[in-house]
């Protein structure tokens, strides 16, 4: 087949197609009065529910430490402020994503425009990462100086076992939650389901976006 | 000459280039129920954008940034306006005679079935192609070097032809 003949094919539809298509005048008057809504302005109030929601958690848990200071055990102590601080990440990220909603414009050129958008969603994956950080506080939150005082070697193993496990299986996570893996079994299981689909097709643009910048 | 930003001159300028935003919407969507959501989506986001068209550039430069950037980003289902809140007509563009028949119409339909295969910014890139755009105006509207779209075209055409050879043999 010649270059010339995908041309024609392509041409002698266009023909037809402009004596066949129809527009319904009506119909399409009836999307100018629709009420102006963004590209991107649906994605806000998700945005915003969760800012609050992590911010009220947030302030939950620093006021529980403040006020616990001088009585709490220190492990707790420590297991809350690195659970707190990692989600005052996560909600960074989300304020992040609400500064870039505002950024894409589809009447620019497609390439930059995907990009944003891409770069906008897969941001996403940053909270995911964070949240699996947390992992190993929750297996340390409730240790206190009795329990290491007065427990058995049983006892330790189980915690050394359990939250040595959460560790590693954090870090790995955080390291390899990444776009070049996303096509890894694994990755597909954690990231499965409809909500993370905008996710990872996202990534999939963003590694197009990024073959075009290349050459 | 300045154009006028109110819904009638919209409606002209849909109605004049009306042909881009089906074939667009025909690349991007598989199925009819989600080609017509595509083209009200598309005729939307142009409408919300009639105002800030900027006059510098080519009216089907303005129009084919927006429904490509549209369609590509169909599959953020959050992104689209809330359709129980705001319910849009049904039908808006439709063909009055679609049975075509004969070669022709059989080789238009393997040839949206391969564009259709492809992926979302290779199919902007060839679709552009086949309208034909200059690689001036394509570099306008993907924003891209002309010599990187001429490497991106070709190696989809390319892709294109084998498609049909495998058809053939």
């Amino acid at each position: 087949m010649e270059d010339n003949e995908i041309l024609e094919i392509w041409k002698s539809y266009d023909k037809k197609l402009e004596d066949s298509l129809v527009l319904n005048r009506k119909n399409t008057e009836e999307i100018t009065r629709l009420k102006v809504q963004s590209f991107l302005a649906s994605m806000k109030p998700i945005k915003i529910f969760t800012i609050l929601v992590g911010i009220i958690w947030v302030g939950f848990v620093d006021i529980l430490i403040i006020n616990l200071f001088n009585v709490a055990n220190p492990i707790f102590l420590i297991s809350a402020g690195i659970q707190v601080l990692l989600t005052k990440l996560a909600i960074g990220i989300y304020l992040y994503q609400l500064i870039l909603l505002h950024q894409p414009d589809i009447s620019e050129p497609i390439i930059a425009t995907q990009e944003k958008l891409a770069r906008l969603k897969s941001s996403t994956l940053w909270v995911a990462r964070l949240l699996f950080l947390q992992l190993p506080v929750w297996t340390t939150f409730y240790w206190n100086v009795s329990m290491l005082e007065n427990g058995n070697i049983w006892l330790y193993t189980f915690q050394i076992i359990v939250t040595a496990s959460f560790t590693f299986l954090a870090i790995w996570l955080f390291y390899n939650i990444k776009t070049e893996n996303r096509n890894k079994k694994w990755f597909r299981l954690i990231f499965n389901g409809k909500e993370w689909n905008p996710v990872i097709k996202s990534m999939e643009l963003l590694s197009q976006v990024n073959e075009y910048r290349n050459g | 000459m300045l154009l006028d930003r109110n819904a009638v001159t919209f409606l002209e300028v849909i109605e004049s280039h009306k042909g881009i935003i089906y074939k667009i919407a025909n690349s991007y969507c598989k199925n009819e129920e989600n080609r017509k959501d595509l083209i009200q989506e598309i005729i939307y986001q142009l409408w919300l954008s009639f105002d800030k068209y900027d006059e510098k550039y080519k009216l089907t430069t303005w129009m084919y940034r927006i429904a490509l950037n549209v369609s590509i980003s169909f599959y953020r289902k959050e992104y689209r306006r809330d359709e129980i809140n705001q319910p849009v007509p049904d039908e808006i563009l439709y063909l009055h005679n679609e049975n075509y028949s004969g070669e022709s119409q059989s080789e238009v339909e393997q040839l949206y079935r391969f564009i259709k295969e492809l992926k979302e910014i290779d199919k902007a890139v060839i679709f552009l192609y086949l309208e034909g755009n200059s690689q001036q105006e394509m570099s306008m509207i993907l924003g891209l070097s002309v010599t990187n779209i001429a490497t991106k075209v070709s190696r989809i055409k390319q892709q294109l032809k084998q498609k049909f050879t495998n058809l053939k043999t």
